[in-house]
């Protein structure tokens, strides 16, 4: 059917989803699912595959290994170690600096590789242990045979299921078969970072790139269940706007604090609250990915903010209830909310915090329990359960609560600032050495000022390290909130609610483009805030490769810090660009498990607009990626494991990652060598001849020291072999504008991009020209179909 | 806490092995005795009085310098010669015995390190102590880096630009 092999115009594809599914919510059959249906049926794009299935379904650990060599021939594991010694036995500690090796026989480069995996399989962990819980709650609530149905606009749903598994799931419950196999997998990934098993890094390296392929299925996963039983926004560019910030709150009323990031538990406070008709009453907010698909489920949730809030909002005491899921909870949350008495509900297996388990337990007795203060908080297992609990404890105790006083008055702070003694150990215990201290002092002399500039854009993010160093035992972090409470009132911005996969549609649209090179890339801002220097810098990156009409993509934590910045004319980026997967598009996808859209996008491209085959076809998948799709991550505040496992995942998709400087202690990084001419050979397979090839990526995980420098690098990463002469002036354009802008001169290795005479972009020929003679350069041919594969030297071939 | 010796971020203590603490004599006799040294600049050292201090000391030893982060903008700026790499990628070389250094005359034999990121040079250094035994490292900010092979102590700043002074000199 025409409307879904020709891009339909933007008015039609309005009408595509203007029913409600907010309002759907809950039924199985909208609008939407119905036209999705009857336009498959009639579709001219096979469900099944067309082409024979490719040599690797559900690969086992050494199955894709000869690819992982060929990406670590070319971008070499670089290692800083992050400590010298090893303690995982008890042959141990050992010493391993310098050449050393353990009484096992691991070397330094091994050790770190290993740990990497190890890191891998944490992170992988954690989304398949998410989408586990979602898979078995959704099912026991669906059914196994929900329909995954991603509506009318998007066939190709689970493109990463589909390359890796070969086949793709049908319904909720096939899905179980994915988690199934991945689980296996994972067993063996952890088992080989047992002592005495993998004793080569590069091996360790491309286990660890498994365990991340294992984690961008779990996440596919776990998104694809939640989008279609929950009736999220299933790829839809005009997602609402949400609220966003601690200034939304309406501190007047009871206030559910959800952190974490699985929506269930969350959902079930939305479903009460809504069923007894509340919603005017109660707050429910959330931060980190919980909030992000809380609001996927709910636009009229609110989003507090990226992870960096925890600590100063649970601080500030507004939360009478705070409700934890999985994933990035400060491990002393019930400590912290015992401090001004909010009540705490763990609700998953993966956090319990020592709480009696209460899932058994009559809803009126807990709720007795909690809002007396016998207990100080509960481990409940029922969602549906938590969602009662949540909002009638909250109700009951939050006036009591407004009565106490939870943060020192600003003249106190005054009093306690004097008390500083300037021995400074704030400011060396922070891990970005924030200027703690002279925030203190000033305050000590009535200048907030200067908490107010740690405040602002989360420069500081509320680890609290400084505040275990104190040696006056100063409450750096209750000063701090206290001071952001008093002075930072307009604390309201947005954000786009995570809208899910990129539809067919949009692939078809600007899959040429892309791998042509007339869109310059499609960069994806993702991860968490462990930022350097504040949110401002993510904000400002993503504003500049908008201006010059990149797709930015963003999700988790990225897309909360993207929204909290306000541009010249005081609009936030949401609101200033549209949610299309288009040049010029601010995508958010959503949480941390939406990541899996950005190289599910990737895929859809090589299969759409290049007609590979997805089942099973994992290499010419990844080699395709690598070679001719301009895409590039940042994650330019990660922090966590899961954040390691996302990025190697992606690395063996043949996407680049830029990393912020804390990336630097992942303790591995991937990088290309341009002075080895021999390392970026490639195979031209329309002529079948390996010819000269140029550093295009460049890196495969790369850490910048600061913003300027990641900025040049991101536009850098964007260009391929692939690109066109038209594509790459484009490309090169940016490349050299923004070195020019940050560095102040052409770059000097400018050279290496240009290939024909025609790849200069016409504003710089002048200057460029006269490098290219001083370089002595000559012009190489463009290949035509750039692959890695069938190369000399691949160890299993 | 106490003031032993410990890396100015305390948890950059990474094993045994722990850097010299050296006065800018010492510093001096190092680059003296260096055959190839290099000065690598971070972009915290791109403004004054610290651009002027890299200057002069890499002009008085004769130093090639190597600017990361941003940091050669400033430089520029003010006609000073220095070669743009990201901290990662100068590592990468300098751990390389077949790099042929920045003035492609050999690999460097000693690496002084002023202005980078506390943590990133940290693991930087790390690097060059696991996987570079013959190069040596020598950082001069007012931080105890324990990765370096001779790192100046933990200062505060009016020491320190004493001991940058110092090291203008013969
Ligand atoms: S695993 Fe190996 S290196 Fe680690 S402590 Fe045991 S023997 Fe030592
Ligand atoms: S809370 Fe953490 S980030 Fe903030 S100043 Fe203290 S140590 Fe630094
Ligand atoms: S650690 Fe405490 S006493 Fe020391 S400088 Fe910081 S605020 Fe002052």
């Amino acid at each position: 059917m025409v409307i879904i092999v020709a891009p339909k115009s933007k008015e039609s594809k309005q009408k595509i989803f203007k029913d409600n599914f907010w309002k759907t919510k809950g039924f199985k059959v909208s609008i939407g699912d119905i036209t999705g249906k009857t336009t498959k049926k009639e579709s001219k794009i096979s469900e099944e595959p067309s082409l024979p299935l490719g040599p690797t379904t559900k690969p086992n650990l050494t199955d894709l290994r000869s690819w992982d060599m060929k990406l670590l021939s070319r971008y070499e594991p670089f290692y800083a170690p992050f400590c010298d010694m090893c303690c995982l036995c008890t042959y141990g500690k050992c010493d391993l600096t310098a050449g050393k090796k353990g009484a096992c026989g691991i070397n330094i480069q091994a050790q770190q590789a290993r740990t990497v995996l190890l890191a891998c399989c944490i992170g992988s962990a954690a989304h398949s242990g998410h989408a586990r819980h979602l898979l078995e709650y959704l099912t026991k609530k669906y059914g196994d045979d929900l329909p995954i149905d991603l509506g009318m606009n998007i066939d190709i749903e689970a493109p990463i299921m589909r390359v890796v598994l070969g086949k793709k799931p049908e319904t909720l419950g096939d899905l179980k078969e994915a988690l199934d196999y991945i689980e296996e997998q994972m067993v063996h990934l952890l088992s080989a970072c047992h002592t005495g098993q993998e004793g080569s890094s590069i091996d360790f390296e491309s286990k660890a790139l498994h365990a991340g392929l294992m984690d961008n299925v779990g996440m596919e996963i776990g998104d694809i269940a939640q989008i279609v039983a929950l009736n999220m926004p299933k790829g839809d560019e005009d997602a609402p706007l949400v609220e966003l910030g601690m200034g939304t709150i309406d501190r007047n009323k009871p206030v559910i604090l959800c952190i974490g990031h699985n929506v269930i538990p969350g959902s079930g406070i939305i479903d009460y609250v809504e069923n007894e008709e509340l919603e005017d009453e109660v707050e429910v907010c959330g931060i980190c990915c919980a909030a992000l698909d809380i609001t996927r489920y709910n636009k009229s949730a609110k989003v507090i903010g990226p992870i960096s809030k925890q600590l100063k909002f649970v601080r500030s005491g507004v939360a009478d209830v705070i409700v934890v899921d999985e994933q990035c909870v400060r491990t002393d949350i019930l400590e912290e909310a015992n401090k001004n008495n909010a009540v705490v509900l763990a609700t998953t297996d993966k956090i319990c915090l020592g709480l009696p388990d209460l899932t058994k337990e009559d809803t009126d007795k807990i709720v007795a329990q909690l809002v007396k203060g016998d207990l100080n908080g509960a481990l409940i297992l029922d969602p549906d359960k938590v969602g009662e609990v949540a909002t009638r404890v909250a109700m009951n105790i939050a006036e009591d609560r407004e009565n106490l006083k939870i943060l020192p008055d600003i003249d106190e702070i005054t009093e306690m600032a004097k008390e500083c003694t300037e021995c400074g150990w704030c400011v060396r215990s922070c891990p970005n050495s924030q200027p703690m201290m002279d925030a203190v002092v000033a305050a000590g002399k009535g200048d907030y000022s200067k908490f107010i500039e740690l405040y602002n854009f989360d420069v500081c993010y509320s680890c609290g390290r400084c505040e275990q160093n104190c040696e006056r035992d100063l409450p750096l972090m209750s000063m701090l909130a206290k001071v952001g409470e008093h002075y930072v009132k307009d604390e309201k911005y947005n954000v786009r609610a995570g809208r899910g996969p990129i539809q067919d549609i949009e692939i078809r649209r600007v899959g040429a483009p892309i791998v042509l090179g007339d869109i310059p890339g499609v960069i994806a801002f993702v991860g968490c805030t462990n930022y350097p220097e504040g949110g401002e810098d993510v904000a400002k990156m993503a504003k500049e490769f908008l201006e010059r009409n990149y797709i930015v993509v963003t999700s988790g934590c990225g897309s909360m810090t993207i929204g909290e910045y306000r541009d010249e004319d005081g609009k936030t980026l949401y609101e200033k660009y549209s949610g299309d997967f288009e040049a010029k598009g601010l995508v958010n996808v959503g949480s941390c498990v939406s990541n899996a859209h950005i190289p599910g996008a990737c895929i859809k491209i090589a299969n759409i607009f290049a007609k590979k085959t997805l089942e099973g076809n994992f290499e010419e998948i990844a080699d395709y990626i690598l070679n001719r799709v301009g895409a590039c991550g940042v994650a330019w505040g990660a922090y966590s494991q899961k954040a390691v496992a996302i990025a190697t995942g992606v690395n063996r998709w043949g996407i680049p990652v830029v990393l912020g400087p804390h990336g630097s202690k992942y303790r591995r990084l991937f990088l290309g060598r341009t002075d080895k001419e021999e390392t970026w050979e490639i195979n031209d397979l329309r002529i079948g001849e390996v010819v000269k090839g140029e550093p295009a990526p460049e890196h495969l995980l790369y850490a910048a020291e600061n913003r300027e420098e990641a900025t040049v690098m991101i536009a850098k990463l964007c260009i391929r072999p692939n690109d066109t002469s038209k594509g790459r002036q484009l490309k090169l354009n940016h490349y050299i504008d923004l070195h020019r802008k940050y560095f102040g001169v052409i770059p000097d290795d400018v050279h290496k991009f240009v290939r024909v005479e025609k790849d200069i972009p016409i504003i710089y020929k002048r200057d460029i020209m006269e490098i290219l003679k001083e370089k002595g350069w000559k012009p190489r041919r463009i290949p035509q179909e750039p692959s890695l594969t069938q190369l000399d030297g691949d160890l299993n071939e | 806490m106490s003031e032993r010796i410990i890396p100015w971020q305390p948890t950059v203590i990474a094993g045994p092995k722990q850097a010299l603490l050296v006065t800018p004599e010492t510093a001096k006799m190092m680059i003296k005795k260096a055959k190839r040294p290099l000065m690598i600049v971070g972009p915290s050292a791109a403004e004054e009085p610290l651009i002027k201090y890299a200057t002069e000391i890499s002009e008085k030893w004769k130093l090639p310098i190597v600017t990361t982060g941003d940091a050669f903008k400033a430089f520029n700026e003010r006609g000073i010669e220095t070669k743009p790499y990201g901290i990662v990628e100068i590592i990468n070389l300098l751990k390389d015995p077949d790099w042929n250094g920045v003035k492609d005359e050999g690999q460097h034999d000693l690496v002084i390190f002023i202005g980078c990121i506390y943590y990133i040079a940290s693991q930087g250094l790390s690097t060059l102590k696991h996987f570079a035994p013959k190069l040596r490292t020598l950082t001069l900010c007012k931080y105890f880096h324990s990765n370096a092979d001779a790192s100046f102590p933990n200062m505060k700043d009016a020491e320190w630009l004493n001991y940058l002074e110092k090291m203008k000199m013969d």
